[in-house]
């Protein structure tokens, strides 16, 4: 295989991975799993003697909810659906890149005015998809109600 | 870009969902596109100079800021 027909092959195979979405009736599939696992998260702080396991079986899930959201296309897909979908992820992207930054320095300073004891905490893998996927949804339908 | 489609579109007497439909977008971005809040793409525009029979300078003019 030449140069070339690899330049290609990546090309394609880069154009369908960036155009693959689901269906519009995901969208409602994706908002169920993500409230479900929601109101079980909330369930879960007043429930005493939780199994470990069901925590971070919820976090999965409600992350893989908004993200089905995410991919969910709309009635209408065209192209202006398109470029706002482009600049929500693109705005999603940023917010969480500074959300990640700061929040531990937040933290930190939080925690320097109400005790001397303080900790450099990172923010977890969950707090930052959770918040670059909830901005992206938050973006783009604010986009589309404004078009 | 400046265009003059809602004036093309009432000569045809249709509606922004009609042409919408003709062209297969949402009515959303029919209206987008004559506030000049939005910048079709080039198919777009041929489709439009499609359905309106005429060559896409007729309708899309250039502004003094582009």
């Amino acid at each position: 295989m030449n140069l070339q027909k690899i330049q290609e092959c990546e090309r394609t195979k880069l154009e369908q991975l960036s155009r693959f979405q689901l269906p519009n009736t995901f969208k409602k599939v994706g908002y169920t799993l993500t409230f479900s696992a929601f109101i079980g998260l909330i369930i879960l702080k007043t429930v005493e003697g939780e199994p470990e396991w069901m925590r971070p079986i919820l976090r999965y899930l409600m992350i893989i909810g908004i993200l089905i959201v995410s991919l969910s296309k709309e009635k209408v897909e065209d192209e202006m659906i398109k470029d706002l979908r482009s600049k929500s992820y693109a705005l999603a992207f940023i917010m969480g890149v500074v959300y990640l930054v700061l929040l531990p320095v937040i933290g930190y300073f939080i925690d320097y005015l109400r005790t001397s004891d303080t900790v450099l905490k990172e923010a977890n893998f969950f707090e930052g998809l959770l918040s670059m996927l909830f901005v992206q949804i938050v973006f783009f339908e604010v986009l589309k109600r404004n078009r | 870009m400046e265009n003059t489609i809602h004036v093309e579109r009432a000569i045809l007497k249709l509606t922004q969902d009609e042409l919408s439909k003709k062209i297969g977008v949402s009515r959303q971005t029919i209206n987008s596109i004559e506030a000049n809040r939005y910048v079709p793409s080039t198919v777009l525009a041929l489709k439009l100079s499609e359905v309106f029979g005429k060559p896409v300078n007729d309708f899309f003019t250039l502004s003094l800021d582009d």
